[in-house]
């Protein structure tokens, strides 16, 4: 259906030439699913872009063809390229949430491509927009037809984008990271949706992901992308179930997984080489633990079989296991373990926010407005202890982000109480809260919105050692140098600004900072969110780290499942505001007693779960 | 650097340099009357010629420019020091402080900057520094509404959220964590209004309600030299064109220093997704 061949594209950058893609090739089979996994910077987005013809401004194709259906994309006229992409091939964004224009309908924005494509009125074409959101699984399709973006819901918002991919009746469709910005049981229903879609319609899918959990779950092949390499490829579950090359090793290596409690995940030291200047040999050998001199010379793909991997140890690799690499200092014994008395005691906490008010309406003989309210936090109540870990797991709108800041103070309560490290914060006005600021912290989702761009990593270490007065200014820079050690970052990074760091690290300064003050408490709202498979898993493994050598209590906040079994001791999920269940770590995965858990549980797509359940 | 950041540096950069350098650079004196040497059109020994008193024009122009500079950069202080710390406190504290201080920025916005000249001039007799002040003060309400914008967006961030689990004071965190971050808009808004000064400023004294004869700022110059374009069309030219020249410049800066002072741009470089 469509083949790529030995593709190489550049960007221009103002620092230099980017080689974003080298020489990638690959095939889809029609009516089957190619799965592109790697990790931001991988090129798997330009991929998506060159196949389509809508690259931006800045790329330029250096070499390879895309042929599509036999025909070479690049050889054909502007006009002509529009033509198929226009009728054969569709395009699924990441973000639903961007991608719909706010000011157009639904219905006609599903429609739009049939009345300037396929010459159809407005009024068939809407008609047609109904069928296709029926075939995509929405209720009442005339209703949502007429409604516009902002009132539908994430998962709505996805399906409405795949009809609208489906109206020019494709033949491939090509999707990136169509289910990342979903929650987990909405992502499940979409990827459901793919699936009947595909038989049905024959449709030819390149999907492109960074979860391999998903990419078990829809794709019959998958193919691993590395600093613009494939670096492998095969049957998805082949693959994944038995990695030859040693990047998708440790990928898969770095992934929690439910139910299998291990101390520490395994991590991919080091960062992605520099694209300006590629290096001649293989591109992972800098960070491959199996590295030796040979791997300075170039790598080619070599396939055997069904798959193909460009290591030229593969042979000598097989079934060999990612090494458990100790990711810096030894484990040290637990110091600072002390009482049982809980460090956070939160009874009853509600935060209630206006949203909007009714319309007047007549109460007796006065007009009144009633305001709508929602509470993201209703009637909460946990506990957690010195150097307990208590995982907070809901669906984006379940108030886990409020929840985290009402206790912290940072968003003002309305009622219940809060005591941290034995004191009763909840009613005491800001100027009055020092020592609990000292003694409760928090650390960011984004690190790129957690650090202030303009001051360097020492200036914004310092500042909490000053704020607090912990250290006298002469020792201040040894303190921070301390922490940057604390967080396996070396010295000389406080002389950086955020912006020269990787996401990784600069999470690292994040936890850094948060751990100035030596705090009892450390309320983590998605630390892990933003970053790839393979830094994950060291800050992971940094923050239990700090947990056992410090004593820290956390809250951890999370959407991912997975993440949360791994390095918490306690479980609480909520919805809609409210705690639905809260239990071990065990109880709650193993034997849910709420069947929404029970729902959440279930949804998470897992690297050893289940396939798509069609043959591979 | 970038080259607009370049080229403004120089075309500015020389003019600053002339124009401070003037007492002791001008080839002639700039306020001696001569009436055997009116109207000379340019000529060897007087560069851009002679006004209707015999002034040479060059000398008188040199000097000028101190004025026209001092004027800018003493209006665009006013309006940033005024206006910087009223759009950060509305976009930082919100509710009343917001609306209270947006609609003061609405109602000094109401009143036309000639109009303002005229009234602090009409009860005053006229000034430079006046001038200054009146100027900056019409400048207020677009720097507040700059940095508010800046700043509101800016408060969503999440190192003020951190700043605030310190415990840090409003102040400190204004001023400290929101301000360094709010300059590149500002400093390119505040180049423009340094331009826009330099021109609203001219326009007062042309009008007669900034500098006074016999000093030899560019609006005045070119005020006097009206009646005498048909005679002697370099004496407007002359400062007409400096002026252009001294606001092209310091666009140019404002505009290159935004592509320099963001570090986010500059993090930009060299990723692709």
């Amino acid at each position: 259906m469509i083949r790529v061949e030995d593709l190489t594209i550049r960007y221009r950058t103002p620092g230099g030439e980017i080689e974003a893609l080298t020489s990638v090739s690959f095939s889809i089979a029609r009516g089957s699913t190619l799965a592109l996994v790697g990790e931001s910077g991988s090129g798997k987005s330009t991929v998506a872009l060159a196949a389509m013809g809508i690259l931006p401004g800045e790329a330029r194709i250096a070499s390879g063809k895309i042929l599509f259906d036999g025909e070479d994309l690049m050889a054909l006229s502007a006009e002509a390229r529009r033509e198929i992409r226009g009728s054969r091939m569709g395009l699924v964004f990441q973000d639903p949430f961007s991608v719909l224009n706010p000011s157009l309908k639904i219905g006609e924005q599903v429609g739009e491509g049939l009345v300037h494509k396929r010459g159809y009125t407005p009024k068939q074409a809407l008609v047609r927009a109904i069928e296709l959101l029926d075939e995509v699984g929405i209720r009442q399709p005339e209703v949502v037809a007429e409604a516009y973006p902002h009132q539908l819901s994430g998962g709505m918002r996805q399906r409405a984008l795949i009809a609208g991919a489906l109206a020019s009746e494709p033949e491939l469709l090509i999707l990136d990271e169509p289910t990342t910005a979903l929650d987990v049981t909405i992502e499940a229903q979409i990827l459901e949706l793919l699936e009947t879609l595909r038989a049905r319609r024959n449709l030819t899918m390149l999907f492109i992901s960074h979860n391999l959990g998903v990419v078990r779950r829809i794709a019959d092949e998958a193919a691993v992308l590395y600093a613009g390499e494939i670096v492998e490829r095969g049957p998805t579950v082949a693959l994944l179930s038995n990695p030859t090359h040693p990047y998708s090793k440790g990928l898969l290596a770095a992934i929690p997984r439910i139910g299998e409690r291990k101390t520490r995940l395994a991590s991919i030291p080091g960062r992605l080489p520099d694209l300006r200047t590629p290096p001649q040999g293989c591109r992972f050998a800098s960070r491959c633990p199996f590295a030796q001199p040979q791997c300075a010379a170039s790598q080619t793909l070599m396939e055997s079989g069904a798959r193909a991997v460009r290591c030229g140890r593969a042979d000598a690799l097989v079934g060999v296991p990612w090494p458990h690499l100790d990711d810096g200092a030894g484990v040290s014994e637990p110091v600072r373990r002390t009482t049982a008395e809980p460090v956070v005691m939160v009874e009853n906490l509600t935060k209630t926010f206006t949203i909007g008010h009714a319309p007047w309406a007549f109460e007796g003989w006065r007009p009144t407005r009633k305001p709508i309210c929602i509470s993201p936090v209703n009637g909460i109540s946990l506990e957690i202890a010195a150097g307990e870990a208590l995982g907070l797991v809901g669906e984006s709108g379940s108030g886990k982000t409020t929840l985290g800041r009402t206790i912290l103070r940072l968003i003002e309560l309305e009622s219940g109480t809060i005591r941290i490290a034995g004191e009763d914060v909840s009613h005491l006005p800001q100027s009055a809260l020092e020592p609990m600021r000292r003694a409760a912290q928090i650390v960011f989702q984004n690190p790129d919105s957690s650090l202030n761009p303009r001051k360097t990593i020492g200036d914004l270490l310092a500042r909490p050692l000053v704020r607090f007065g912990l250290a006298p200014a002469a020792e201040v820079p040894a303190r921070v140098k301390a922490l940057l050690d604390l967080v396996r970052l070396p010295a000389h990074y406080q002389d950086r600004y955020a912006h020269q760091m990787s996401g990784g690290e600069k999470q690292r300064v994040g936890i850094a900072l948060a751990l100035a003050t030596e705090p009892r408490f450390i309320v983590c709202d998605e630390p892990v969110s933003a970053l790839d498979v393979s830094v994950q898993a060291a800050i992971i493994n940094l923050l239990a780290d700090l947990k056992d050598r410090l004593g820290v209590a956390y809250l951890f906040i999370s959407h991912d499942i997975s993440v949360v079994a791994h390095l918490c001791d306690r479980i609480a999920v909520m919805r809609h505001g409210e705690m639905v269940e809260i239990g071990p770590v065990d109880e709650i995965i193993e034997r849910p007693k709420h069947a929404y858990t029970r729902k959440l549980v279930a949804a998470v797509p897992r690297v050893d779960g289940v396939s798509g359940g069609h043959p591979a | 650097m970038p080259l607009q950041l370049k080229a403004g540096l120089v075309i500015t950069g020389v003019i600053v340099l002339l124009s401070l350098l003037a007492p002791w650079i001008a080839p002639h004196p700039w306020d001696t009357i001569s009436m055997r040497t009116r109207f000379l059109a340019p000529n060897a020994t007087y560069w851009l010629g002679t006004d209707e008193y015999g002034r040479d024009v060059l000398s008188r122009l040199l000097m000028g420019g101190r004025l026209s500079l001092a004027m800018g950069a003493s209006a665009t202080f006013v309006s940033l020091a005024i206006g910087v710390p009223m759009g950060l406190a509305a976009g930082y504290f919100r509710g009343w402080v917001d609306e209270g201080l947006m609609r003061l920025a609405d109602v000094m916005m109401a009143i036309p900057p000639i109009m303002l000249g005229l009234l602090v001039l009409a009860v005053t007799p006229p000034a430079l520094w006046k001038t200054a002040v009146a100027v900056g003060f019409v400048y207020i309400p677009p720097i507040a509404r700059l940095t508010r914008s800046v700043t509101l967006s800016l408060a969503g961030e999440d190192f003020i959220q951190a700043a605030r689990a310190r415990a840090e004071s409003s102040s400190y965190i204004l001023f400290r964590e929101i301000l360094p971050n709010a300059w590149p808009p500002l400093i390119v808004e505040a180049s423009l209004r340094v331009t826009y000064a330099i021109l609203l400023g001219s326009a007062l004294s042309f009008l007669g309600l900034g500098a006074q004869p016999p000093s030899s700022d560019w609006g005045l110059m070119i005020a006097e030299a009206r009646s005498f374009l048909d005679r002697a069309p370099w004496l407007a030219l002359a400062p007409g064109l400096a002026m252009c020249l001294l606001v092209i410049g310091i666009n140019l800066i404002g505009d290159g220093a935004r592509e320099r002072l963001d570090p986010r741009l500059k993090a930009r470089v060299g990723k692709v997704s």
